[in-house]
């Protein structure tokens, strides 16, 4: 193996893959909130006690999350503007398949952990007199929410590694311009290697936050 | 909204659609089971109580699991031949990605499972007169085998939907023949709508078969959020 490693080709590129990593975190800041908050819908619908709702709810997390997020992403960018007569940007495709796919699980998440909520909670702040969403804001989410928290940022690193398939539509985040630059410079083990490096970087912390996290409330709980 | 669906492209490619999902069903369990014997090793070295073994394992792992599923496949098909000096195609390369990251996933499935059974077994089974690789046979492993079933059909899950990817090194799995197909109808609505439908129920009838072999195994507990 006489390969000689040369990674001047990052050094001269370095603004292109910073801009390809802001776009790769904007599609993360904007999703991820987004997500949560259609999750927070979704779990309240699948615990209605209305029947169809419920059934369409949990509907929607099992097609979401039994589909690979390529495919949804293929769907939204190529099929769903026959649907509906609108053409999508890439980026805004990515964002709806992004959004959606991980709502599904963020609704998952919500519902285990209002579910794992002894009901005397909900039975006492309804006798009090307070209403279900009252009882929701202020007596159940504060108590789950640090309990969901480490599943959350096992969400969050998930989707970051999910944004990368925007690539295959063309949106220019980190993965798009990493195999751009690889084909124009003939450099492709620096070039990949690179992006690897700066992936991780990116979603390294967020691993390590969640293991700490972990750790913490099982200790806690004990 | 007043479109006309019309199936009748995407059947009569009956045949191409049927050729990627053979195609991709290979490739899951060529994946699955290569990616076990690398779990193991990985496992392996990091139970060994030998830093120099268990701390390069242990990175090995964290990389893997920590970046992108689809960087290992560019990485494995444009950057692995330039290092090695052989180009691989598409199925060598895709199943290269694939069960590198799964491995590395199960690792930490074994590994967990090892680790949750309690010592005391482990004091048992020295106690009265077993060597290590004895105790870990006949003592620790059908017990830590019980609790690693649950982690490791979500994971084989997980690899299962992380193969459309492959379609991105234009390996014929599934997804990349709906794209043959979307290209000769024009269909891209009913392709693309079958497709997933596809994926959907397979994915379903696999977890209908998880849950009855959970059950039958009496292992059906999965872990939260997991």
């Amino acid at each position: 193996m006489d390969f000689t490693w040369d990674f001047s080709v990052i050094l001269q590129n370095w603004p292109v893959l910073l801009r390809g990593v802001g776009v790769t975190a904007g599609l993360w800041a904007v999703a991820f909130p987004a997500a949560m908050l259609v999750g927070v819908l979704i779990a309240l619908g699948a615990r209605s006690g209305n029947r169809w709702v419920g059934a369409a709810a949990r509907g929607y997390m099992e097609l979401f999350r039994n589909i690979p997020i390529l495919i949804q992403l293929v769907w939204f960018f190529y099929a769903f503007p026959i649907v509906t007569g609108v053409q999508l940007s890439p980026y805004v495709a990515a964002l709806l398949a992004l959004t959606l796919n991980a709502s599904a699980y963020c609704s998952e998440i919500f519902r285990g952990g209002i579910a794992s909520l002894p009901k005397g909670q909900w039975e006492g702040a309804l006798a009090i007199g307070m209403q279900r969403t009252q009882v929701l804001r202020r007596v159940v989410l504060p108590q789950v929410l640090k309990r969901m928290l480490p599943a959350f940022t096992n969400r969050g690193i998930e989707l970051a590694k999910n944004t990368s398939v925007a690539s295959v539509i063309a949106v220019h985040e980190l993965m798009y311009q990493g195999r751009a630059l690889s084909a124009v410079s003939y450099r492709p083990l620096e070039m990949l290697t690179a992006v690897a490096v700066i992936y991780f970087v990116l979603i390294y912390p967020g691993a390590w936050a969640a293991g700490r996290l972990e750790k913490r409330l099982a200790l806690r709980s004990n | 909204m007043n479109y006309a669906w019309d199936f009748s492209g995407v059947w009569a490619h009956r045949d191409m659609l049927l050729t990627g999902f053979v195609g991709t069903m290979k490739i899951a369990a060529v994946a699955i089971a290569v990616g076990v014997v690398f779990g193991i090793v990985l496992a392996t070295l990091r139970l060994s109580g030998k830093r120099w073994l268990a701390l390069p394992a242990l990175w090995f792992i964290e990389f893997y699991r920590n970046t992108p599923p689809l960087v290992h496949f560019f990485w494995a098909f444009y950057a692995l031949p330039v290092l090695i000096g052989v180009s691989l195609d598409p199925y060598v390369a895709a199943v290269i990605a694939l069960s590198t990251q799964s491995g590395a996933f199960f690792a930490e499935v074994f590994r967990g499972g090892v680790v949750s059974v309690e010592r005391g077994q482990w004091e048992g089974a020295r106690a009265i007169g077993m060597k290590p690789h004895q105790a870990l046979r006949r003592v620790v492993l059908p017990q830590a085998m019980a609790r690693m079933v649950p982690p490791f059909i979500e994971r084989s899950f997980e690899l299962i939907k992380t193969t459309a990817l492959a379609s991105t090194l234009a390996y014929s799995d599934l997804l990349y023949q709906a794209m043959q197909v979307n290209s000769i109808t024009f269909r891209p609505l009913e392709v693309y709508t079958v497709v997933a439908a596809i994926f959907f129920c397979t994915l379903l009838v696999l977890s209908i078969g998880a849950r009855a072999l959970e059950h039958r195994l009496g292992v059906h507990t999965r872990p939260q959020g997991a």
